[in-house]
């Protein structure tokens, strides 16, 4: 029972320590939890830029015309890391994104979760050059 | 004069460093594995290389542990198999995690991090958490929290965080991990340390001639470090902060001193006493491992990318906007 109630106090110590700093801005102050998207499109260029990667993509909407929309991702230094870089998401990649629009209501939004049309994570699975989950998982392990 | 030449030599070490290696090229100069003898050039003893501070024990001791300083060996493997589990966005808060970061490599499962016994950071007080403030630490942070509260959260970029406008993080001294990219460089040139983090892009240069502190009318939000060597183990003392990083809510009086001790090749034991009477009435001090990592740095140039800060600016005068129309429409 004792040793229950440590680890129960050791995990929420962790997760209280983490949940102040996981982003480096606020998401509540840029995005807007109550306009969710799923955009699908095809990448157009991706800016590998401190301290957020931005995706840059064209979206036809159901009229046919084609918006240009920018969606905010993690710091490059830990996706380079992992295996990527400046080749590894070519112009032209069909991906979808879920994620929620900019509070300005501007065709920007942060990609919560970003897949290949056939499903597969954009930057897990092995999907890019050089991506090795197995080791990723093992430089923790030491 | 000369110091200030080689402080600039040690920069441009650092620079060349980080230029001329690619990710191809993460082969750690020709250099014999370390041992407790092993010295750099001129005599000191060697703390360089690639490192990173990762940590998943908490700062502060749960307090349902109590007494409890160490895990035993069974309940810290317990321990690090639950960190290792990646954490929904639920599980984070809500929102909190906007962005996918297992995807996005940001998490602590996919970071090397040294072994931790320790249930806390802390270790004095006894009991493992920070001194509670004294009446002056209390007093300065409730005028700190009503001036923020007057000047109101989106007025302008300067009424953001320090992290969001890209000032300061977590970098200290003392240094704490940041959320991610918490990876380190120190380098070493005679008669001083230079340690570079990653995030964001800071570097300590570490007079070790035994140089007085600048003048006390000189505030810095990295404060100004002077190092020495007791032994084995880097000792650095830091003073003259301004009142703005305010670590743990200190004042500009903030005293810190830091131990670099290494173990063994790839673990520095890096232990902080702080010391600030204007807010707490006894020093505390902290310790944790920092861990041997493979290089290089990459470069964290995060004011120039920072999209975000005009994004939240513009979000929030859309949201006066609409609120005005909604007014003028009654």
């Amino acid at each position: 029972m004792r040793t229950t109630s440590v680890f129960r106090a050791a995990v929420l110590g962790m997760v209280m320590a983490a949940v102040p700093v996981l982003a480096h801005h606020s998401f509540g102050a840029e995005f807007d939890v109550n306009k969710p998207l799923k955009l699908h499109g095809v990448v157009t260029k991706w800016e590998l830029t401190n301290p957020h990667s931005w995706i840059h993509m064209d979206v036809k909407g159901p009229d046919g015309k084609v918006a240009s929309w920018m969606i905010e991702g993690g710091s490059p230094n830990s996706l380079y890391r992992l295996g990527f870089n400046k080749e590894s998401l070519p112009e032209g990649t069909e991906i979808v994104v879920e994620g929620y629009q900019a509070k300005d209501g501007s065709t920007r939004a942060v990609g919560a979760k970003l897949t290949f049309t056939d499903g597969r994570q954009l930057f897990l699975g092995g999907s890019a050059p050089g991506a090795n989950p197995d080791t990723a998982g093992e430089s923790g392990k030491k | 004069m000369r110091h200030l030449i080689l402080g600039l030599m040690l920069i441009a070490a650092i620079s060349v460093t980080l230029n001329s290696q690619t990710p191809a090229a993460k082969v750690s100069p020709a250099r014999p594995s370390w041992t407790p003898e092993s010295r750099t050039p001129d005599g000191q003893p060697d703390l360089e290389g690639y490192w990173s501070n990762v940590s998943i024990t908490p700062m502060e001791r749960p307090r349902e542990l109590a007494a409890k300083e160490f895990y035993t060996d069974e309940e810290l493997a317990k321990v690090e198999k639950d960190a290792q589990k990646p954490k929904s966005v639920a599980e984070l808060g809500g929102t909190i995690a906007h962005y996918d970061f297992v995807q996005f490599g940001l998490d602590s499962t996919q970071a090397k991090h040294a072994l931790n016994h320790r249930t806390s950071l802390v270790t004095d007080p006894p009991d493992g958490r920070i001194p509670a403030m004294n009446e002056e630490g209390r007093t300065r942070n409730a005028e700190r929290a009503a001036a923020r509260k007057r000047m109101g959260p989106y007025d302008g970029p300067e009424s953001r965080p320090m992290s969001e406008r890209c000032i300061f993080m977590t970098q200290g001294p003392p240094m704490l991990p940041e959320a991610y990219n918490a990876n380190l460089q120190i380098q070493q040139g005679p008669g001083y340390v230079a340690i570079l983090q990653e995030e964001i892009h800071d570097i300590r240069i570490i007079p070790l001639d035994g140089r007085p502190h600048i003048g006390a009318n000189i505030h810095q939000y990295m404060g100004d470090s002077r190092g020495h060597w007791e032994g084995n183990t880097l000792v650095v003392d830091t003073t003259n902060f301004n009142d703005k990083t305010a670590f743990r809510g200190s004042s500009e009086h903030l005293h810190v001193i830091e131990r670099f001790t290494r173990l063994d090749a790839d673990t520095i034991r890096y232990q902080f006493t702080v010391e600030d009477p204007h807010t707490w009435d006894r020093p505390w001090t902290a310790e944790l491992p920092i861990t041997r990592i493979d290089g290089p740095l990459f470069e964290f140039a995060c004011h120039e990318g920072n999209y975000g800060m005009a994004n939240t600016l513009k979000g929030a005068r859309a949201a006066e906007k609409a609120a005005e129309e909604k007014q003028n429409a009654k």
